[in-house]
Formats: structure tokens, sequence, C-alpha cells
């Protein structure tokens, strides 16, 4: 009989993502993502001075407030043709990792580990055991016998009130729940200490950016960053060490800790490999330039179509002429009026809701198409195309972690084709991890390097032109490829759309049906017990939805706010 | 001992930027000593550990759903809000003060002291700026705020600048800078 589950966190007010899928004999036979909020926020840009659109554009969203700001500046450079100085560079692109390290350490631990980890096993743990089979995975100091006890009792303590809090919503004891005891602790562990390590990784941006969320720094044009090394006031020798002691505090946990926590995962689930691979077409942009006028890039950017994760159509840099003309969004499924696809600098934001029909409207998430073709955006498609045109960081972190999971007893190497999957979606973003650590430090002397050699240079000042202008700009974000389009007529943006990851990745359908990466992800994902259906949070936990960056409002009154329907 | 008070809310979506203006609006009349400490969050999700970790006390500014009329004014000490059933998290985004609150506290760096201030909102609609119940409701929140920073021993002195409004930026049609060249005398419809 086939049942249908809705997974659907509604507020009083407001819903972010709800998911729909029909199950039959164990599996997904269907799917659907929803979301339940207007994404019109760009509505609000229209008219106004394109210097300022950044403060808005941060504000798109409260979770990757700095993504959006940069991708704004970068577009109203590009529509300018205006070109930053290096130092400007190198300042946005060390803000860039920070914020990505926090965002992928939060997501791996706080967001998605106890969909893995199954802490009611903790009390019984013989914590030396732990503590020995923890040392032989990694030189991490935070593996010690002390450390995991001391966890152990937490979590003895916080059992032994019966008041689980937080974690009462967790589907313990679920027989896809299958790491040893000793795994459950240790990978505990390293959740409370992720949280140092985030807001190590969150006050690089902080220091950079004057202030975290809601970077000050930016300009159209660079960054308001003054640099002389003579002066207490700004950006000195100094800060330069603090800067680089908290980079160098971060490496030891993203590598040792987290990018080995995720092979360990890998490895004890290998079945997580078969399922979820979902589109496989697969979008990155080029990233952190090293280079004022951003030529030579340190993550590279493509396109693979149909799998064929061995050819890479190339996207060099940000002037790319096909990326211009391949991206287009489509409206059929989606609570716009009308149907069809436009690009994006002609795109049209006219909301029109019907309820949610299956085979109608039913979401306010647009189809972004390339090539009219649905896309997967995300660390793996960073990886994917990092691998393929035979990057070298990306090389270098990939076998490491292909190594790893073999030496842990895993009986299917692990390969290349094999990372389209669930677990490879978690697996890359530890990969991607490990190497934007080893890159804080280059971009850091990159910088160092530049100073020294007497350019203190942070901003050209922009120019306004008569005549209308567009300009696209893009960011490898956490969550995937985004890019701003921004049409600019006499001073002020006539038309500003966001293509989001989120929106990659949460595509409704398109006209002729074509589902989008989660919906089609979801397809013959198990489901053991249709009331818990921890196996389907694993799928859409893997790609870190980010929806409608939202209100957020609490309800005093405890009603459940989210609610797993099974009908 | 040290205080955070941390307003929470989306400043371009209506009333729910309620929080963030309480913030400035308390940035703009008090005097405040170095230990408290005003933060406007935005929506920051699973972010807010990070805030929460080593404060002492904590005021959480935000609009909150319940029965009543907007601009009504709620407190909620901290142990209402962690009788409070959690549900399933799907997004970095769901709302998360419960849930970065236990977190905080099972690491052992969590605050005990905890209340959260909240109104009902009126419109949340695109666009920024507060409704007028909203807006008075601004008034009646910081001086709660206020109150109970001074319980905790600490001296809050009011500015002479006091009845300033604050410098809500979004909602202000002109634009923080000179024009870069003219425009049209009709601007594109916002």
């Amino acid at each position: 009989m086939t049942k249908r589950i809705t997974i659907d966190p509604v507020t009083r007010i407001e819903g972010h993502l709800r998911i729909d899928v029909e199950v039959d004999g164990g599996s997904v036979q269907k799917a659907w993502a929803s979301c339940t909020m207007w994404r019109g926020l760009e509505t609000i840009l229209r008219g106004r001075d394109p210097r300022e659109g950044w403060l808005f554009a941060q504000r798109f969203c409260g979770v990757c407030t700095t993504v959006h700001a940069v991708a704004s500046v970068r577009a109203v450079e590009d529509a300018l043709q205006l070109e930053i100085p290096a130092n400007a560079q190198y300042i946005r692109n060390l803000i860039l990792i920070g914020h990505a390290l926090h965002d992928h350490i939060v997501h791996f631990y706080h967001l998605s580990a106890l969909d893995w980890v199954d802490i009611t096993t903790v009390p019984q743990v013989d914590s030396a055991r732990a503590a020995s089979a923890a040392e032989g995975f990694s030189s991490w100091p935070g593996n010690s016998r002390r450390e995991l006890e001391a966890v152990q009792n937490k979590v003895k303590g916080l059992l032994a009130t019966g008041q689980l809090g937080i974690f009462s919503h967790g589907y313990w004891g679920h027989p896809a729940m299958r790491l040893s005891p000793e795994m459950n602790l240790i990978l505990f562990a390293h959740y409370l200490q992720a949280l140092d390590f985030q807001r190590k990784a969150n006050q690089v941006v902080g220091i950079l950016g004057g202030k975290t969320p809601h970077i000050q720094n930016l300009a159209v044009g660079g960054v308001m960053n003054a640099i002389n090394l003579n002066s207490l006031a700004t950006f000195n020798m100094d800060r330069l060490g603090v800067l680089q002691s908290l980079l160098q505090g971060l490496v030891p946990f993203v590598q040792e800790a987290y990018f080995v926590d995720a092979c360990l995962l890998a490895s004890s689930y290998p079945e997580w490999f078969n399922y979820g691979k979902g589109v496989t077409n697969y979008l990155a942009v080029p990233d952190l330039p090293m280079d004022a006028k951003a030529t030579r890039f340190d993550l590279p950017g493509g396109v693979i179509q149909n799998g064929s994760i061995h050819s890479v159509r190339s996207i060099k840099d940000w002037k790319d002429e096909a990326f211009r003309q391949a991206v287009s969004e489509d409206i059929t499924h989606s609570w716009y009026e009308g149907n069809g696809a436009l690009p994006p600098w002609k795109g049209k934001t006219d909301p029109y809701y019907t309820d949610f029909r299956d085979d109608g409207k039913y979401t306010w998430v647009k189809a972004p198409r390339y090539e009219g073709a649905p896309m997967q955006v995300g660390p793996l498609s960073n990886i994917l195309v990092g691998y393929a045109v035979g990057h070298p960081s990306t090389r270098k972190w990939t076998d490491a972690a292909f190594e790893r999971i073999s030496s842990y007893g895993g009986k299917e190497p692990v390969s290349a084709e094999k990372l389209q999957s669930t677990m490879g979606r978690y697996l890359a973003r530890a990969i991607r991890s490990a190497m934007l650590s080893d890159l804080a430090l280059k971009h850091w002397q990159l910088l160092a390097d530049n100073i020294l050699k007497g350019d203190a240079s942070t901003y050209n000042p922009p120019q306004f032109p008569a005549h209308e202008c567009e300009g696209v700009g893009m960011h490898e974000a956490p969550r995937g490829a985004l890019s701003h389009w921004v049409v600019i007529a006499k001073g002020a943006f006539s038309n500003y759309q966001a293509v989001v990851p989120t929106t990659w990745n949460a595509s409704p359908r398109d006209e002729h049906g074509i589902l989008g990466p989660y919906e089609s992800s979801l397809l013959g994902n198990p489901v053991v017990d249709p009331s818990k259906p921890l196996e389907i949070l694993r799928t859409v936990h893997s790609f870190d939805p980010c929806m409608a960056c939202a209100c957020h409002t609490l309800d005093p009154a405890g009603r459940m706010l989210a609610t797993v329907q099974v009908l | 001992m040290s205080v955070t008070i941390i307003g929470l809310g989306n400043v371009l979506l209506g009333d729910d930027g309620f929080g963030p203006f309480v913030v400035e609006v308390l940035r703009r009349s008090y005097i405040l000593p170095a230990e408290v400490e005003l933060l406007d969050l935005g929506t920051p999700g699973l972010g807010l550990i990070s805030y929460l970790c080593g404060s002492e006390a904590v005021v959480i500014v935000d609009t909150v759903a319940g029965v009543g009329i907007p601009g009504d004014v709620r407190v909620y000490e901290g142990a209402d809000l962690e009788r409070l059933p959690s549900h399933p998290r799907v997004s970095p985004h769901d709302p998360a003060v419960l849930e970065a609150l236990s977190v905080a506290r099972l690491a052992g760096k969590g605050p005990h002291d905890v209340c959260l201030v909240g109104t009902l909102p009126g419109s949340l609609e695109l666009g920024a700026g507060l409704s007028p119940q909203v807006r008075a409701a601004v008034d009646v929140a910081a001086e709660i705020v206020r109150r109970r920073v001074q319980e905790r021993g600490f001296e809050v002195q009011r500015r002479e600048a006091a009845h300033v409004e604050p410098d809500w930026w979004m909602a202000s049609k002109a634009g923080r800078f000179p024009l870069p060249c003219p425009r049209s005398k009709k601007p594109a419809e916002l």
C-alpha cells in the first residue's frame, strides 16, 4: 500500500521546506520539494542605489548573510566592469573561507550528525576502549580518555533526568542507526568540541568584516578595511598576527577531527553510497580569486552533464559567456504568474498562489535550469569538478578520503563515481573543508605578502554610466553556486534576481516535468518505518537545505512547530 | 557578571524587525557599561549558539506567536522556555532559541539567567519598517530590558539625545549615499 509522508515544519505564520514522499515497498516512489514561504526579497532592491544593495542582500537570509553581501558587490562590479585591488580580493576570500568553515562544521555536527549518531548508547561505552580506538584514527588531542569520559558523564546526566530536551526528537534506537557505542561517543564528543571551532571560524569573519553576522566592511569597488602597518587604529601587523593564529587554530580540528569523522561515517554506512544520487548534472562556479583582475582562481568552476564525471566544461572566470547564456528560471510549477522559463536578467517575480497541487503549482521556489537541465550544486559539485579537472588540492584531499575509508575496513573501495550519493555529499563537504583550511593559510599569506610589499590599497571608486548595464556576481557558497543578476539603469537597480544554491537543489519540476535534485535524490530512498522517516532526513540533510531565510517566530504556547505527517 | 542582549528577526519583513529595532533603540538611548553587550543577530538559526556560549545572563528580544493583539509584549523566563517541546530540525534556519540554549548548556557554557521579551507581530509582509502598534511596543520592551539590566547591578544612564529615532536605514527610501549619477525624476517602483 502506498503511504504518503509529509515532513512539514509549519509555524503559525510561515514555513520553510516541505517534503512530500509516497512510500511503497519500503522505499520512496514519488517526491515533491516545496518551499512554503514566498521568496520575493529581491523586489525590495528595485530602485535602490547599487552601492548599498549588499546591505539589503545580506539580510535576505540570516545564516548566509556574508555570501549574499559578497555576491551583490561582485554583481555590481561586473556590471560596471570595475576591478578591485588585490588586498580586497584576499580579504573577501578570507571572510568567505571563515564563513564556509563555520557553516560546514555546524552542518556536519550540529545539524546532521544526530541522524547517524545514537547518543542513547553512550552510557554503556567503555571510555578507555573508545579512547584507544579514537587515538588509532587520528592525532586529535580531543580524543583523550579524560575528555571522552567527561562527555560520557554529561550524556549520562542528561539521560538520567529523563528530560532529553532538544534531543527528544531524535530517532533513537532506529534500525538505521548502526554505529558502535564507542563511535557514538567519539562523534558526540566532537559535536561538543565543534562549538568552539565554529566560533573561531566565525571570529575570522568578525575581525575582517567588522561585525558578524552582517559584515560592514564591503564596498562596491573593494573593502573598507584601512591598511596601515604603522597605525594602531587600522589593519596592521598585530591584526594580521591575530588572524593567522585563529586560522592556524582551525586547521587541526578540521583536518584531524571533522575530516576523519566524515570518513569514519562513510566507512560505517557504506550502503549510503548507493542512495540519493538524484540529478547528475553538476555546476560549480570559480571562486577565491588569486589576483586583482580575477583571472586565476583557487576553486575551479565547471559544468558536468549526465554524470560524465570525467569530462567538464570549465567555467574559467566570472566573465564566462556560456554561463550567462545558459541560466534560466522556470515557473511552471511555482507560485508565480505564468509558465515556462526566463533568463534571470529578464526574470519576473509576480506571485500567484494556489494550493499544493501535485500536478500543478506547489512551491515558492523557481526551477533554475542550465541549458534547460536541472543542476545539482554544493560541495559535491565543487569536488567533482575539481577532481575532473585535476585540481591538485581537490585530488589530494579526495584521494586521502578514499584511502582512509578503505583503511577503516570498507569492503568496497570508494571512487569519484560513488561520491554521487547521499554519503558522497557529506564526504564532499568534509573534503572541501579540509581543502579550505589549507587555502585559508594560503590566502592569509597572499594578503600578508602583498601588504608587506607596500600595497595598502583596498578600494577603487565606482563610476556609474548613464546607459543601462547588466552584471552577474558569482560565489561558490557553502551550499553551492550562488549568482546575483542585476540590471542597473541611471544609478539604480532596475532588476535584481538572486539564483541561490537552494533554489537549484530544491527546484520543483519544470515545464517538461523533470524533477529537481532534492526530489529525484529521494526516489528509491529506503524508509523502514514511515512514522520515523529518518532515512529521508538523511538524504535531505545531505544537501544542507537553506530555505527562505525567514521570519523568526517562536511559539511559546509550545505547539509542535513541525509535523511528520503520515497519510 | 555580564549581560548579552540579543535582537532576533528579519528587518526586511515588517514587524519581524522588532528585535533588531529594540537593540538599536537601546543603543541610541542608553550609555551601557562594557559588561553589557547589544547584538542584532538577525535570524541566525543555529548560529545563535556561538553568542550564547560564555554569557552569564541573556535577554532575547524577538517576535512570538500567541493569542492577543499586535504589539502585546510578553516576557518569558528561562524556565518557561525550557518546558516547551522541541521538534525535528530540517534546515539551519528553523528558529533555534531553545535548541541553542540546550546545546550551550550541555557544553557547560550556557547562560543560566535567560529571558525572552517578545511581541505579537501585526504585519510580516515584505518591506522594512514596523507597524505603529509594534513600534509602540519597542519602547515598552526597551524599558523592560533596561530594568532587567539594572536589576543585575549595572548602571544604565540615559543619553541626552535619547529622543532621536534610531538609524533604521533599510526603511529609508533615500538611500545611504549621495546619488552616484542623476536619477530620472520618477524613481523605479519599489
